[in-house]
């Protein structure tokens, strides 16, 4: 085909890829409910005004959205189709689960972000949300969540931990307002290097300590001690952000859990308001979340803390071996096309089916796959390698349907 | 006959007259361009293997970026509007003309508070020709829960009662002041630039055109759209709200464009033409009311559903056209037709070249696809209507390409169909077009929003300027 008929950045999901696909969802769904979580579904289409509310997503993000008028939008009001759904979760918290005490939820679903060329504008999220007063064990509790659903996948998690407030407060110690603040910290996320020294310029008194903290990643409580060192007496406000950090890296660091510090990490997303983490398995990012305690008063409702993260299904799925299908599909061989021959060989299919086989009626067989045939009374079933074997009973069929599939 | 090797997109509208003296003073002379001739497709003097065609301004990069042609003249905020919604597209600036100076700008209705005041309002509503960048501005400025309203024309005529901000295009920031807006921030400045499709330039030669148009003046920079910074939420939101409007008016929007006339006549037929500032031959924005408690607004016929839908209009006169393409799109929307006017009938009808061999559709359709043509392309002012055409009709695989105006020139090199009003047939003739079936026929109507409750002087308003409507509209019928 001259042109492809899917749309770019579009992609399919083949049998073998949606295999590991559902081991990650599996993996993830069975260690959400070990920890007590519901599954939950929002919508593919939203308001765009919830995404642009301030302090939601990013203007970069935002940029990206597909969003458009559709049949009801005759007041120009837009929707769009969900780039996150932490905010959709957020959402559906204020509007129906907003009665006080913790709500701990998760999903597995699809994000629609615009990107450029023949990358994937559609991704899958294993997420979770932890909606209410829950600092700090919630914080500890997300980390080690996401290394259970790795580790039962058999991938190591490297995590790197960050805090938004230890830049913002660097920042508005520079004396910038909040307008300043937020542009200069997009620059600082972009790897801008003149915004570094820009900053520099500001807090000549921090001098090359800031090149610690925004260029540099340093190693769990020790690096911690060294920005604690550095800055609370010129920063005084990174003290808070700080001493949440050292909670839960003491915590991780105590159960065996080693991680790395980074001030400058959290990319496109504003509504982290504390600690933020991110999973990395052989250098590929996998999955990241943090607490974003202001999200849901933004969108209207109470004033609520909360906390989550998202696997990226897609980046895991990729990473797993790939496996052969271990299910063996027999055939029940039609003998001839009339209808009380496709009869009887539904009936012992299904007969089989209900052996908790997977049995299908073809003309051809599967390739190396057992063929069973009605025969007068008894059955014949022909094993892979050829040979026959008269059995006499639907029972005997399926016990060797079964010594088959171990062979 | 072998095609031109290259094709010049020229603009009509304001830019039509300076465009051509700066192709006059570069050698170019475009055969009728300047004086406005009727006809699209136009040829330089001298130079046989270049075609150009006239276009609307803002359906100029469009074109380059579909690589329908090569060059193009038009307006830098018209090339920024593509790039701010598809930053991807290949349009290349290739140099400055150095006329049609203009500047984009952010305005407020007079007296209202400055830009900072805006940070953190929910709701704002921005009225612009410029939806994509209207749109950057409120991402870049982190406005929470902003409504962009696209409009065809008029923008600067929003602002207070029918939005807050408008995005408008204006000489400088007395040209805005004129319009009775204050500028608040000017996202752009710039004058008419050569534009060229990135391919075209990189295979094709285009030197014949290149050369005098590029020649002069080293390149200069071209300016981009400077968008403010966050803004901050402003502390205290009161003091800051839109001015609230006035109860008891009740709120009409009148046409400009071809559909004045047939609302003139309506309007003086039916005792209701304002006294003043709206006639045969003038028009402001705001004309004077003929009977109190009435607040006239003159708009584009295009915006008038959406205004209606959304209540900040209660009635308005507009072609049956404009409704039934704003009810294709939003089938849910809350306007309907009231009364029909009974004025300015044409029939919106499928047109294409007198050259294709079909009398009907189908055998158009046949047609095209014996060419070997995949896709068959729709252009139309209309596009919801066109699309729902197109979908009625089973095109197979179409696209509908929605355009601004100077429709005729479109077939049969950039589209094989138009969806299209025809009055008299004269201008399809003029244009070697043809009809190939008929939509429905348009006619001036009067429009308001289904289930709306009035009551006090409005209701009273409301019934005596649809009755004086009404029985205008019979007397004229039953001549």
């Amino acid at each position: 085909m001259d042109r492809p008929l899917r749309c770019r950045g579009m992609r399919d999901t083949l049998p073998q890829e949606m295999r590991r696909f559902r081991r990650v969802e599996e993996a993830f769904r069975a260690a959400c409910q070990g920890w007590g979580y519901e599954e939950i579904r929002t919508p593919i289409l939203e308001h765009l005004h919830l995404f642009t509310t301030a302090g939601t997503l990013s203007p970069q993000m935002l940029g990206r959205v597909y969003s458009f008028l559709d049949w009801d939008g005759w007041s120009g009001e837009r929707v769009v189709l969900r780039p996150d759904s932490t905010i959709p979760a957020a959402r559906l918290y204020a509007e129906t689960l907003d009665q006080g005490g913790l709500v701990k939820l998760f999903y597995v679903q699809n994000v629609f972000r615009f990107a450029e060329g023949d990358e994937s504008r559609e991704d899958w999220q294993c997420g979770v949300e932890l909606i209410g007063d829950s600092q700090p064990q919630g914080d500890v509790e997300l980390i080690l969540l996401g290394r259970e659903v790795l580790a039962h996948l058999g991938l190591e998690a490297d995590v790197r931990l960050s805090h938004t407030g230890l830049v913002r407060a660097v920042l508005a110690q520079a004396g910038l307002d909040t307008s300043e603040q937020l542009a200069l910290y997009d620059r600082i996320l972009d790897g801008d290097e003149s915004s570094l020294v820009e900053l520099q310029a500001r807090l000549p008194e921090l001098g090359a300590s800031l090149q610690m903290l925004l260029a540099m990643e340093g190693q769990g409580g020790a690096y911690l001690s060294n920005l604690r060192s550095a800055f609370t007496k010129g920063v005084p406000q990174m003290e808070g952000p700080l001493d949440e950090l050292a909670i839960v890296v003491g915590a991780l660091e105590g159960l065996g859990c080693r991680c790395l510090i980074s001030a400058a990490m959290v990319r496109n997303f504003e509504y982290y308001t504390g600690p933020a983490f991110q999973l990395e398995v052989a250098g590929h990012r996998v999955g990241g979340g943090g607490r974003y305690d202001a999200l849901i008063s933004l969108i209207g409702g109470e004033q609520v803390p909360a906390s989550g993260f998202a696997l990226e299904a897609g980046v895991l799925a990729a990473l797993l071996a790939a496996e052969a299908s271990e299910r063996q599909i027999a055939t029940v061989a039609l003998e001839a096309r009339d209808g009380e021959s496709l009869a009887s060989a539904f009936r012992l299919a299904s007969a089989l089916r209900a052996q908790g086989l997977a049995v299908q009626v073809a003309g051809e067989p599967l390739q190396g796959s057992p063929v069973v045939k009605v025969a007068g009374e008894g059955y014949v079933l022909v094993g892979r390698a050829g040979g026959e074997r008269h059995l006499a009973s639907v029972e005997a069929v399926a016990e060797a349907l079964r010594e088959s599939a171990r062979d | 006959m072998n095609p031109p090797a290259i094709k010049l997109a020229l603009p009509a509208g304001d830019l039509r007259g300076p465009a051509a003296r700066a192709l006059d003073s570069a050698g170019l002379k475009v055969e009728g361009y300047g004086e406005g001739s009727r006809s699209y497709v136009l040829s330089i003097a001298g130079r046989a293997s270049v075609a150009a065609r006239v276009f609307r301004e803002k359906d100029i990069p469009i074109q380059i970026a579909l690589g329908n042609y090569d060059l193009g003249v038009c307006g830098l905020a018209w090339v920024e509007e593509l790039r701010a919604r598809f930053p991807q597209h290949p349009v290349v600036l290739l140099g400055n003309l150095g006329v049609g100076r203009s500047g984009l700008y952010v305005a407020v209705a007079d007296g209202a508070p400055g830009l900072g005041s805006l940070g953190g309002r929910r709701g704002l509503r921005i009225a612009s020709e410029y939806p994509n960048i209207a749109e950057a501005f409120a991402l870049a400025t982190r406005l929470p829960a902003y409504r962009v309203q696209a409009v065809w024309g008029a923008a600067e005529a929003y602002p207070p009662e029918d939005a807050d901000l408008a995005v408008i295009a204006a000489a400088d920031e007395a040209a805005v002041s004129a319009h009775g807006l204050s500028p608040l921030f000017c996202l752009l400045e710039g004058s008419a630039w050569l534009i060229a499709n990135a391919e075209g330039l990189a295979r094709k030669d285009l030197s014949p055109l290149l050369g005098p148009l590029t020649g002069g003046a080293g390149r200069v920079e071209a300016p981009s759209l400077r968008l403010p910074p966050p803004l901050p939420p402003t502390a205290g939101r009161a003091g800051v709200s839109p001015p609230p409007r006035r109860g008891d008016m009740l709120r009409m929007a009148l046409p400009d464009g071809h559909q004045q006339r047939h609302a003139v006549a309506a309007l003086r037929d039916a005792g209701l033409l304002p006294p003043e500032g709206y006639g045969e031959s003038e028009s402001v924005r705001r004309p004077q009311s003929p009977i109190p408690g009435l607040e006239m607004k003159v708009i584009r016929p295009h915006d008038m559903p959406q205004l209606v839908a959304t209540g900040e209009m209660d009635l308005a006169v507009a072609g049956r056209d404009c409704l039934t393409e704003h009810l294709s799109r939003f089938p849910s929307s809350p306007v309907q037709e009231l009364l029909d006017l009974g004025r300015g009938q044409f029939n919106l009808a499928a047109v294409v070249s007198e050259e294709v061999p079909a009398s009907d559709l189908g055998d158009a359709l046949e047609h095209w696809r014996g060419q070997g043509r995949q896709v068959v392309r729709v252009a139309s002012e209309f596009p919801g209507i066109a699309d729902a055409y197109a979908r009625g009709q089973h095109l197979g695989r179409y696209q509908v390409i929605p355009i601004a105006g100077a429709s005729e020139g479109f077939v049969p090199e950039d589209a094989e169909l138009l969806i299209e009003g025809t009055e008299t047939g004269r201008t399809l003739a003029e244009n070697r077009l043809k009809l190939i079936d008929s939509l429905f026929r348009s006619t001036t109507c009067l429009i308001a929003g289904k289930g709306r409750e009035q009551s006090g002087r409005r209701r009273r308003v409301f019934d005596q300027v649809v009755a004086a409507l009404r029985s205008a509209a019979e007397a004229a019928r039953s001549v």
